[in-house]
């Protein structure tokens, strides 16, 4: 199971195997000198009682500190080299898991959270790492020391290695059950924690509600009630966390007394030497570190292979979007947009869209209304493969659009959302986002043509203010209209304004809607919006209610019939009034 | 977009300063802190004793052929493993408890400071930071006063009773140790400084990282819909290249340091063959006291190697409590009034004396406003976008704070009320509700379990909310998911009217849907408004005529100014504004 998901991580290191190589003989040739340590010391007590010269004492200490000298230079070799790799295979995983993020498409962004693909990427890779470098290092370690300890032990006197390591087994079992339990408590403990994030994620996010209604007691109580449940379940963890390492070092010291005890008893019967009792002492001193490494190892292995499967999830996932790199390679677009019984459902008995076929001229204007949940910004959708319908065919300019590479489709059709997305950059980079102009005058045009100017010079920096955190915070319909600049400095051939406008006033939306009609003649608009106002210009305007087309024409021919469009425009008519007289 | 990295990047040296400030945080729990301490020091004894007792077992009973002595020793360095288990384990807990509570204290010192700020404050902070400070900062707080705490007093009394026992057994030998220290001091000084450099750098690179990661994550329909996938790999490692290089610029100084510490102690057992084997040979020294130099020397660099090794922690410790602090000391915008007597709204009149108010510095979105609404009346305020409707909402429920003028509820003026009070008896209905995970029940009455079963049941019923819960699988129990997204529009706003219903307000504050919804919701909606606005006074941000024309009083506002305010009737006979919009509709 482990060594399958070890499989690709350890191709990963395949690219280091040079440094892995030295890192790994430095680390056995550490061990060795580490061993050779205690022998030394026992050559000198067992010399000592011939009493030594001056010199030969001289000799041994500089064995000694000859000895530690290279170990040190080894042991730096083998943390360069080992924990090297592992931090450029971090590195490496990390590019490429990203590489791997831009591949995929909306469903998969609407399966997992953001806050989950992010612990991933970071806390789930470190996993990985620690276990690939400090993992293999240990346990490669620990098997070098263990037999090696245990041999010379043997070596000195079986009998005595034989009752001194009596309690290791206890270690390994109670290791065995408290890795058990301790992944257990650390569940339920990260739940809880869990929990504690999400009473203060729903308190902030409804705290104009909670404040409003005087609730912030009640919540205090609740928040604290929480952390009593957070708090008693950590202290069930660390209960195991406090009996383990310090039951390891009473068995630890368990063994040291029976080799005190009964390698004291050989000494004096004249069946070991002075020395070789040391030198045992001090074998038994360097087990001490393998036997919790054994631990350390199989804690960061078990979760350095759950890590590595979720990592793993992310890698297998693929793009439900199929289209050919390459393909028709077609320059001129007109901008021609043609759906044809599409079909499409959300969820089993989600809302669905039924057979719509719709055909928009190129540089027509086509607007698009109806209730909240008919199915409008889904439909529209489609067109740039955010998602792909069920059923039937979309075609742009009569060549299917599944024909057609993605950055082609995607570069002939400008996209802005209600909530556009902006990056925490400066507003001429957020611009220039889709393009490689840096030509400052374009991009102030296009501001001027989204309606951005007055904003931008009342802003400390004007074009080159930040967004965001770090800069001012822009309003809504600031939002929206460097949004709208963003898809017209690339030129597209169709503009799809979903719900663009919803926060600008009347009176700039008219100005916007106005320069781009006058600007952008040949490019063909889709306008979807509740506002009926925002359909001014609108050759013709589709009505989508239920996920049919209930009505289509211009729109005094809407006005007239009886249906939603009048309805709503009706209705709107007066909030119409207020923004004329009003502002 | 390679620009937001800097912040973290200056240095910052006072450590110290913010050690001492989560020391306080331990002052409610002093006894037990000193009482672990004293196990601590308990605990370090046993562990020292150990090579002592082997040295005493070499030189008085081995050396000598005493057997009885060798079973004494194991029955003494018996009770003395036993001794260090209860010690440290009792220990540990202890700490742990102390921990744990601390972090309670903070988590709620955090949150309800968080509770306190207004909500200037939450425009400018995003939700996602204020959980981190208060569930992941604190609880990596919680690893630098276990952690921390432990090994300053541990290698404390470590590094203290190792050189005590060498000390006490031969004095001279551990003067000729000492040689090396100076060398020790030296590297270690070397480390830690450049080690803290790498370190921190290391860190803000993380940082970058993640907040590059994010937003992408968060914004990759645009980088999928502007093609810039090439671009945003560049950068990316290009930042990750320079975490890289900062991760094995921090791993080297390590490698070189933690070796180091290996060769020094080396050196201090090889003065002690040369030294300490000379003063054996002239009888100046036993046997045993040689090997128990050789094991004390090892526990020595112990503490020290453990430092390097948790340097890390408490670095990142230390910046998290940083910005807990920072938080902590974000002033609150709106305080309450000092000497607070509990003042109660019973009747709800409202009244607005010249209020003037601006987000921004002098840019001001409210401009002299005044009027009067008197107990059980009805007001609608009409205007166009931003004409600073919402904010005159968000200014009676004292969410903001005018800079001039005042509001007056009851005549008396906000400014001598709690927030609480201000708010007791003031119902909000926003136009997009906020649904909390949790039940109908719950969302209806909130936290207040005072209001029962059958008063929420029965203000269903009134106001025709039951209709749709009666047809949910577990009525009034039924879950509502995250934000509530399984009711929908209507559904949520109905849940919402009936929640100020069973508070049973003076005053309710309504914000009109400018959304459609379907037909029959909508005049179910329309039904549930009249019977809440029964009896109460009532301001509602109006956007339909048919909603206005149900209004004791008409206020309307141009760019944050009153244009025109009175009674319906009156400001159709004063033909101005009102008077036009209501001709323009009814001959359109």
């Amino acid at each position: 199971m482990l060594i399958s998901q070890l499989k690709i991580f350890i191709s990963y290191l395949k690219a280091y195997r040079k440094e892995m190589l030295v890192g790994m003989i430095a680390l056995i040739l550490t061990d060795v000198i580490g061993l050779a340590i205690p022998w030394i010391l026992k050559q000198f007590i067992d010399k000592l009682p011939s009493k030594p010269a001056n010199e030969e004492l001289l000799v041994f200490a500089g064995i000694l500190g000859l000895a530690a000298t290279f170990q040190g230079l080894f042991r730096f070799g083998w943390r360069k080299y080992i924990f090297g790799p592992s931090r450029k295979v971090e590195f490496d995983i990390v590019n490429d898991l990203f590489r791997h993020f831009l591949k995929l498409d909306s469903s998969f962004y609407q399966k997992i959270k953001i806050g989950d693909l992010l612990s991933r990427a970071t806390n789930d890779i470190r996993s990985v790492r620690d276990f690939l470098g400090l993992g293999l290092l240990v346990l490669a370690d620990c098997f070098v020391v263990i037999i090696s300890c245990f041999a010379l032990m043997i070596y000195i006197s079986p009998k005595l290695t034989l009752m001194a390591f009596l309690p290791l087994p206890l270690i390994s079992i109670l290791f065995y059950l408290y890795t058990k339990k301790i992944s257990e408590g650390h569940r339920i403990v990260q739940e809880e924690l869990a929990n504690i994030s999400d009473i203060v994620q729903e308190n902030l996010s409804g705290i104009r509600t909670l404040h409003a209604y005087g609730q912030e007691e009640i919540e205090k109580e609740k928040f604290e009630k929480q952390n009593d449940v957070y708090l008693t379940k950590n202290m069930a963890l660390t209960k195991l966390y406090a009996i383990f390492p310090t039951s390891l070092s009473f068995f630890l010291g368990l063994a040291t007394l029976i080799s005190l005890w009964i390698g004291g008893k050989e000494v004096i019967a004249g069946n070991l030497t002075l020395g070789s009792f040391v030198a045992f002492n001090g074998y038994l001193l360097m087990l001490s570190w393998p036997m919790m490494g054994i631990g350390y190892v199989f804690n960061l292995s078990q979760k350095g292979a759950s890590a590595m499967r979720r990592v793993q999830d992310i890698f297998s996932e693929q793009s439900e979007i199929k289209a050919p790199l390459q393909g028709n390679h077609k320059k001129d677009f007109q901008g021609e947009l043609k759906f044809q019984s599409v079909s499409y459902q959300y969820s089993e008995k989600g809302f669905c869209l039924e057979e719509i076929s719709l055909k928009i001229e190129p540089g027509q204007w086509m607007g698009v209304t109806g209730p909240i949940g008919a199915g409008k910004s889904t439909l529209f959708k489609f067109p740039l493969r955010i998602i792909d319908p069920n059923k039937g065919n979309i075609y742009l300019d009569g060549i299917p659009i599944k024909e057609l590479p993605l950055d082609l489709l995607r570069k002939q059709i400008g996209y802005v959302e209600q909530g556009p997305f902006l990056f925490s950059a400066t507003i001429l980079e957020n611009i220039a986002f889709g393009t490689d102009i840096s030509d400052q005058k374009i991009i102030e045009e296009i501001a001027c043509l989204a309606g951005l100017e007055p904003d931008i010079s009342s802003f400390p920096n004007g074009l080159e203010t930040m967004v965001g955190e770090k800069g001012v915070s822009l309003s809504g319909g600031q939002k929206q209209r460097i949004a709208l600049a963003r898809a017209l400095i690339r030129k597209p051939k169709i503009l799809i304004l979903d719900d663009a406008f919803s926060s600008l006033d009347v009176e700039t939306e008219e100005k916007i809607l106005n320069n781009i009609r006058l600007l952008e003649k040949e490019t063909t608009v889709i306008i979807i919006a509740h506002r009926v106002s925002t359909q001014r210009f609108s050759d013709q305007i589709v009505v989508i209610e239920n996920g049919k087309i209930s009505g289509l024409g211009s729109r005094e021919q809407l006005e007239t019939q009886e249906g939603y469009f009048k309805e709503i425009s009706t209705a709107q008519s007066f909030q119409k009034g207020l923004e004329v007289f009003l502002s | 977009m390679t620009e937001l990295a800097g912040e973290n990047l200056e240095e910052r040296y006072y450590d110290w300063a913010v050690f001492r400030r989560i020391v306080q945080y331990l002052k409610p729990y002093q006894t037990l802190a000193l009482l672990s301490i004293l196990l601590l020091l308990g605990s370090s004894l046993c562990q020292l004793a150990g090579p002592y007792l082997a040295k005493v077992a070499i030189d008085d009973y081995i050396a000598v052929g005493n057997l009885e002595g060798i079973d004494q020793i194991a029955w003494i360095f018996l009770s003395i493993l036993v001794g260090g288990f209860v010690f440290q384990f009792t220990q540990t807990l202890l700490m742990q408890y102390i921990g744990q509570n601390v972090m309670k204290d903070l988590r709620r010192e955090t949150f309800a400071h968080i509770h306190k700020m207004s909500f200037s404050f939450f425009d400018k902070n995003p939700v996602g930071k204020m959980i981190t400070r208060t569930v992941n900062d604190v609880e990596v707080l919680n690893e630098m006063l276990t952690s921390g705490l432990i090994l300053i007093f541990s290698d404390l009394f470590t590094l203290v009773g190792v050189f005590a026992v060498l000390f006490f057994l031969n004095w001279k030998l551990t003067v000729v140790i000492c040689v090396i220290f100076p060398f020790l001091a030296v590297a270690t000084h070397f480390y830690r400084v450049r080690a803290r450099d790498a370190l921190r750098k290391n860190r803000s690179h993380v940082t970058r990282l993640n907040t590059f990661l994010q937003e992408n994550l968060s914004g990759m329909r645009t980088v999928q819909l502007f093609n810039r996938q090439k671009k945003q790999v560049n950068d990316f490692e290009s930042i990750n290249r320079a975490k890289l290089s900062e991760d094995l610029r921090a791993l080297h100084y390590n490698a070189v340091y933690v070796p180091s510490i290996d060769v020094f102690s080396a050196l201090g057992i090889g003065l002690v063959i040369w030294y300490g084997g000379g003063e054996f040979v002239q009888d100046q020294i036993q046997l045993g006291v040689l090997v128990a130099f050789v094991q004390y020397l090892n526990k020595l660099f112990e503490p020290i190697r453990d430092l390097a090794e948790k340097f890390n922690i408490i670095q990142s410790a230390v910046a998290s409590s940083e910005r807990i602090f920072e938080l902590l000391d974000t002033p609150e915008e709106i305080l309450d009034p000092p000497k607070v007597k509990s003042q109660k709204i019973e009747r709800g009149k409202i009244e607005f004396r010249n209020v003037w108010f601006a987000y921004k510095k002098d840019d001001y979105v409210i401009k002299d406003i005044s009027f009067v609404v008197n107990e059980g009346e009805s007001l609608a305020i009409i205007g166009a976008t931003g004409s600073g409707k919402s904010t005159l909402i968000n200014l009676l429920c004292k969410f903001y704070e005018p800079q001039k003028g005042e509001i007056l509820l009851d005549d008396i003026p906000l400014s001598q009320l709690s927030k609480k009070d201000a708010r007791a008896k003031t119902s909000w209905v926003q136009q997009d509700p906020f649904i909390f995970s949790s039940d109908i029940v719950s969302n209806i009455r909130l936290g207040n379990n005072d209001i029962e079963k059958e008063t929420i049941e029965l203000a269903s019923r009134s106001l025709g909310t039951d209709r749709f819960v009666n047809k949910l699988p577990d009525k009034y129990l039924n879950s509502v998911k995250e934000k509530g997204s399984s009711l929908s529009m209507g559904e949520k706003q109905l849940l919402s009217l009936t929640r100020a219903l069973v508070f049973d307000p003076r005053i309710l504050i309504l914000d009109e849907a400018t959304s459609s919804v379907d037909t029959e919701t909508e005049s179910m909606i329309q039904n549930a408004i009249k019977k809440l606005v029964l009896g109460r006074t009532s301001i509602i941000v109006a956007h339909r005529l048919s909603t206005i024309k149900h209004a004791d009083k008409i206020a309307v506002l141009k760019k944050g100014e009153l244009v025109e305010f009175g009674l319906q009737d009156d400001l159709i006979k004063q033909k101005g504004v009102y008077y036009k919009l209501i001709n323009f509709y009814n001959h359109r």
